[in-house]
């Protein structure tokens, strides 16, 4: 069921909330104490390394693995056929958004979608570069890839796709033999007879195709774990890191066909994640079933190579989208045509769902239709990726609004302004049917612009164009979701030494949550944030919890905090009630964190002492620890702008990113500075992929070209401007703290109001769309076709 | 990484000795690219030897209008050497402009010049500077070291020792910087002596190279309207993903002029 605890929130209670306290667990982490998963080791573990695929597409004929076990050190090694004889399971993915306002994608006769099972090992074919196909386990590190070099595996190469468009054709290679074709999901949403009678008679309609490109996370740790089994007690420990190790657990317990109470995950510290940690990868029931194989730990780390290869990946979108506006510019409709590249397995339609459904973005459009669908290719499954889905819809209705106002003559800021949804509308129902809570999107759009000196820009041009550069403004508005896993829990636990353990189900992967989540409780149980000590991490402690993704964790926390925070002070008063003889109806408690009845006080902790030896009964007997439980279905749209400047040197057309302003609705900060790190964080992410980031593939071979650092462009502080950031807070009604959420904002509207930026500086060459990244090498091109144009 | 043996020899004697004592050995200067190379298992050597206790092979010295660098010398101390500041400012600019701090505090000058990587850095200031490689057995001119994509003409067992440059009237060295790992795209070194103009080219193509034809009109007259009024005809440049050849070509153009202006002006 659905808790409505909508508006409950007294904001009196407001002490610690709101306010910038510096990180708690930053001492923590800078003087190196962090616990990362490679962190931990057990006596006498063994080390694994994986044979992969070198090919896209291969048929795996035979595997000979005489002359590596032959090999100095090797303990065992194993193939998919091992795993297949021990019945293990592939990985239980469920790749399709779990809320009842997620919009419910199918494939195309409306039937459930084909994911294509991710067997631990293939035993068929390898279906992308860097598959795992065999496991060799030995007593070092070095040896198992000693001996990795000596497996031979006999493959038979197939014709392969890598991109939307030559998957989407009928004589493309198929990457499954199970469908017809390489279309996994194809549903319509909306009307599209209406739209199509709008755009027939419509004044003015617009349309362009858009390919928001391939790009990985690169989080700072690379993806590690490590295995033990313990024969006595039956039970299996795994160390790795995730946004959440329960549902890791559920998910893993499964593939091995084991009890989830007989697995533990311990997972404290993660450095990065950004989407590339969010599933399960084969590697980890893999060691913990060749740790019961071997009856020994086994560790695996991947190296930076493996993680470029093969952690899950992020965007490849291709899109079409068509705008009609009547004579006054109002748009009267609008229709995308999406196709997300899933790769070789569905892991994830987060990208695709949640953009579909934001694909009118902040404006106000009467009509709408849309097509989504998913194709899979032999490349690296991709998954939500910072701001899942919804920079690339962005990014199309962004840019097609700029290159619609160009084409009309009129400013492109008064073209938005037509059309932004008016606070007064809010709750909106957009034209799909999604309903954005809250926000005030023109007042974010002016204060961008009252912070960008358009009165000026012309002089910066003249300026810039001095000192050699081409000067360009960019923007963009956007309208986000946070949706992700509906449930959440927390256990209070209050603790006679003086602090309050709050045992929460999600976790971590760089939020803050020992913080923020900490400031949350204290104000609602009296305390100050150092008595509440924020425990995750462990599946043995926390039970339930839906992790972090989709910027969920600090509003379905916070909810459930509240509750629980309820129920504690309930649980007090009872207490109270019983102990000292009084009337329920005559204990109060008091702000500072104590009950109080007729001159008596008494504080949490005292409390706590009070009840220690008392034999508790019935409802009472758990004493001062409350566990709550919540589901909240309902979506948040976070909201905001961006506004940048990009200098392009004339010569050598290499641009740089000069100013950028980003303005968001994250609902109710509770640590302002929190936000405003997640906010710079977020905004990197979009720029990298603006002017710096894509994984390419290589179009003869298959093979990726940017397998490392030295070509993958990830950015650097000294390519980045000095932000300028401001929050635009609008309580969200839907839970009782008003919080949307925090850290994939900023990312949304990045990619297009870089290149927005990019294109006006070109203004002169007149060129329509600069494809991302925007590197010297591509404007310069751009501008090079269009001059070899205008000559001839 | 395979397993190797290693040795630190005190001076070149023992040095050769122990580089003769394994089929496949390897002299180890920075380790900044042979180490992650092994590490990726793309470079397998039998036995390390490593140069860093040659006393020998280390320093900076200027004796008759030569500026003479060992080759186990740094590129943090060749970037903050007075000695190069002062008489060959273009080769500390260079140098400060490699990688970050951690690959300058261990990179050498020889090990950078003898891993010959077509994108790096100092194979333009050997060519595009008169300077001569001093090794364990020769002399070998500048214009005949590099021969070709990470290749010279060293023998096996052949170290270098040192570097002799002579310092011009002036000259500067100009890098196109990829945007992701920092190597150049194009870099320009460009140096003026008072019988000759130097122009060479590295990052473009498989290995460093002159442009003769440009060098001689420039000596005649020293001004960036000589480069586009050359046919220098440069071809076989690289194609990739960072740039493509057309756009290399076009680079070397903008980024020699803009070296010509830069000089002109001093
Ligand atoms: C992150 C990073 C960024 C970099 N950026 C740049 C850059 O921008 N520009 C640039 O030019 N370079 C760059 N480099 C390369 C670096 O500057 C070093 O110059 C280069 O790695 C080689 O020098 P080394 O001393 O580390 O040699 P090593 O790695 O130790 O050796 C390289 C090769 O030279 C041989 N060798 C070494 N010394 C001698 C000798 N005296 N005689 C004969 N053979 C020898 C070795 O056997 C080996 O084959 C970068 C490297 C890294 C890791």
């Amino acid at each position: 069921m659905v808790f409505d605890i909508k508006g409950k929130f007294n904001s009196k209670l407001i002490s610690s909330i709101g306010k910038p306290l510096e990180r708690k667990e930053d001492e923590r982490l800078l003087r190196g104490e962090g616990l990362f998963s490679d962190d931990f080791n057990l006596e006498g573990q063994y080390y694994v390394t994986f044979v992969r695929s070198p090919y896209p597409h291969a048929k795996i004929k035979n595997i000979d693995k005489s002359d590596a076990e032959k090999s100095p050190g090797v303990i065992a090694i194993f193939t998919g056929e091992d795993c297949l004889a021990d019945n293990l399971h592939p990985i239980p993915h469920s790749p399709v958004p779990s809320t009842k306002y997620d919009l419910k994608l199918t494939d195309p006769e409306g039937k459930d979608i084909f994911i294509g099972p991710q067997l631990l090992l293939p035993v068929d074919k390898v279906r992308h570069v860097g598959e795992a196909v065999v496991m060799v386990i030995a007593k070092t590190n070095f040896e198992a890839q000693d001996a990795a070099e000596k497996v031979y595996v006999d493959y038979h190469e197939l014709d392969w796709t890598a991109d939307i468009n030559s998957s989407l054709k009928e004589d493309s290679p198929k990457v499954w033999d199970e469908i017809k074709d390489n279309i996994c999901v194809d549903t319509i949403f909306g009307n599209p007879e209406k739209v199509d009678k709008v755009f027939n008679s419509s004044k003015y309609l617009f349309s362009k195709e858009f390919h928001i490109g391939r790009v990985t996370g690169v989080p700072l740790e690379p993806r590690s774990a490590l295995a033990s089994y313990d024969s006595t007690s039956k039970r299996y420990l795994l160390y790795a890191g995730s946004n959440g190790a329960v549902r890791h657990k559920f998910q893993i317990s499964k593939t091995l066909n084991i009890d989830p109470g007989s697995l533990r995950i311990i997972c404290h510290d993660v450095g990065g994640n950004f989407g590339t940690k969010n599933r399960v990868y084969v590697e980890f029931p893999l060691v913990l079933w060749a740790s019961k194989k071997t009856d020994n730990p086994i560790k695996y780390t991947a190296t930076r190579s493996e993680s470029f290869l093969s952690d899950v990946q992020g965007r490849d979108l291709l899109t079409k989208v068509e705008l009609s506006m009547d004579e006054d510019y109002k748009f009267t409709a609008f229709r995308a045509s999406n196709v997300s590249n899933v790769g070789a397995r569905v892991i994830s339609l987060s990208p695709l769902g949640k953009g579909i459904a934001l694909v009118t973005g902040p404006y106000d459009i009467p009509l709408a239709s849309a097509r989504a669908r998913a194709v899979f290719t032999n490349t690296v499954p991709t998954n939500a990726y910072r701001s899942s889905g919804r920079p690339e819809v962005t990014f199309a209705m962004e840019r097609l609004i700029e290159i619609a106002a160009k084409s009309l003559g009129i400013d492109p800021i008064k073209l938005r302004r037509i059309n932004l949804i008016n606070k007064d509308d809010m709750p909106y129902r957009n034209a799909l049917g999604v309903t954005y809570d809250s926000g005030k999107y023109e007042d974010n759009m002016n204060k961008a612009l009252a912070l960008s000196d358009l009165d000026n820009l012309s002089i910066r041009k003249e300026d810039a164009s001095q000192r050699g550069k081409f000067l360009g403004f960019g923007f963009s508005n956007y309208v986000e979701s946070s949706v992700g896993n509906p449930k959440e829990s927390v256990e209070l636990r209050v603790d006679a030494d003086g602090f309050i353990s709050l045992i929460v189900g999600t976790q971590p992967t760089g939020q803050g949550h020992e913080t923020s989540f900490a400031q949350v409780a204290a104000d609602l149980l009296g305390l100050a944030p150092e008595e509440i000590k924020v425990v995750f991490s462990d599946t043995d402690i926390v039970k339930k919890g839906g992790g972090s993704h989709s910027g969920r964790s600090m509003r379905h926390a916070g909810t459930v905090i509240c509750l629980a925070a309820e129920d504690l002070i309930d649980r007090g008063k009872k207490l109270c009630s019983l102990l000292f003889d009084q009337n329920y109806q005559s204990i109060s408690f008091a702000r500072e964190g104590s009950f109080t009845w007729s001159d008596k006080k008494i504080s949490w902790f005292e409390l706590a002492e009070a009840i220690e030896g008392v034999e508790l009964s019935g409802d009472l007997h758990t004493g001062l620890n409350i566990e709550r439980e919540n589901e909240m279905h309902e979506p948040v749209f976070p909201n905001g702008c961006a506004a940048c400047e990009v200098e392009i040197d004339k010569e050598t057309f290499v641009p740089k990113l000069t100013k950028y302003i980003a303005i968001d609705d994250v609902g109710r900060a509770i640590n302002p500075l929190i936000v405003d790190g997640q906010t710079h964080g977020s905004i990197a992410t979009g720029v990298g992929q603006a002017l710096f980031e894509t994984f390419y593939l290589d179009k003869a071979s298959g093979q990726p070209l940017t397998g490392s650092l030295m070509d993958y462009g990830i950015p650097r502080a000294d390519q980045l401007p000095s932000f300028v950031t401001e929050l635009n807070e609008v309580l969200s009604p839907t839970n009782p703290l008003g919080i949307k959420s925090a850290g994939e904002g900023a990312t949304t509207p990045a990619l297009a109001a870089v290149i927005n930026a990019v294109v006006n500086a070109l203004e002169e060459f007149d060129i329509e769309h600069i494809d991302m990244p925007a590197t010297s090498f591509n404007i310069w091109r751009s501008v090079n076709n269009k001059n070899k144009e205008s000559k001839s | 990484m395979y397993a190797f043996e290693y040795f630190a020899p005190k001076n070149l004697q023992e040095a050769t000795k122990a580089f003769n004592s394994f089929n496949d050995s390897k002299w180890l200067a920075g380790g900044m690219t042979l180490i992650p190379s092994m590490k990726l298992r793309m470079n397998a050597p039998s036995a390390l030897i490593d140069l860093s206790s040659i006393e020998q092979l280390k320093g900076i010295s200027i004796k008759n209008n030569i500026l003479s660098i060992g080759a186990m010398t740094i590129h943090a101390d060749v970037a903050n050497s007075l000695d190069v500041i002062n008489s060959l400012p273009a080769l500390a600019s260079l140098a400060s402009g490699i990688g970050d701090p951690q690959v300058r505090n261990r990179g050498t000058i020889g090990g950078s010049i003898a891993n010959n990587d077509p994108a790096a850095d100092y194979p333009s200031a050997i060519l595009g500077l008169k300077s001569k490689i001093i090794t364990s057995k020769k002399e070998i001119d500048a214009g005949n070291f590099f021969n070709g994509f990470f290749s010279t003409s060293l023998d096996t067992d052949e170290l270098i020792v040192k570097i002799n440059f002579q310092i011009p009237e002036s000259a500067i060295y100009l890098k196109f910087a990829n945007p992701v790992s920092r190597y150049a795209i194009v870099g320009i070194f460009l140096s003026k002596y008072h019988d000759e103009v130097r122009v060479a080219v590295t990052g473009a193509a498989s290995c460093v190279f002159r442009v003769n034809e440009l060098e001689e009109g420039l000596f005649h007259d020293f001004c960036s309207s000589v480069v586009d009024k050359t046919d220098y005809g440069i071809t076989n440049l690289n194609d990739d993903i960072h740039a493509n050849s057309e756009y290399r070509r076009y680079l070397i153009k903008v980024m020699i002029k803009k070296a010509i202006s830069i000089l002109q002006k001093k």
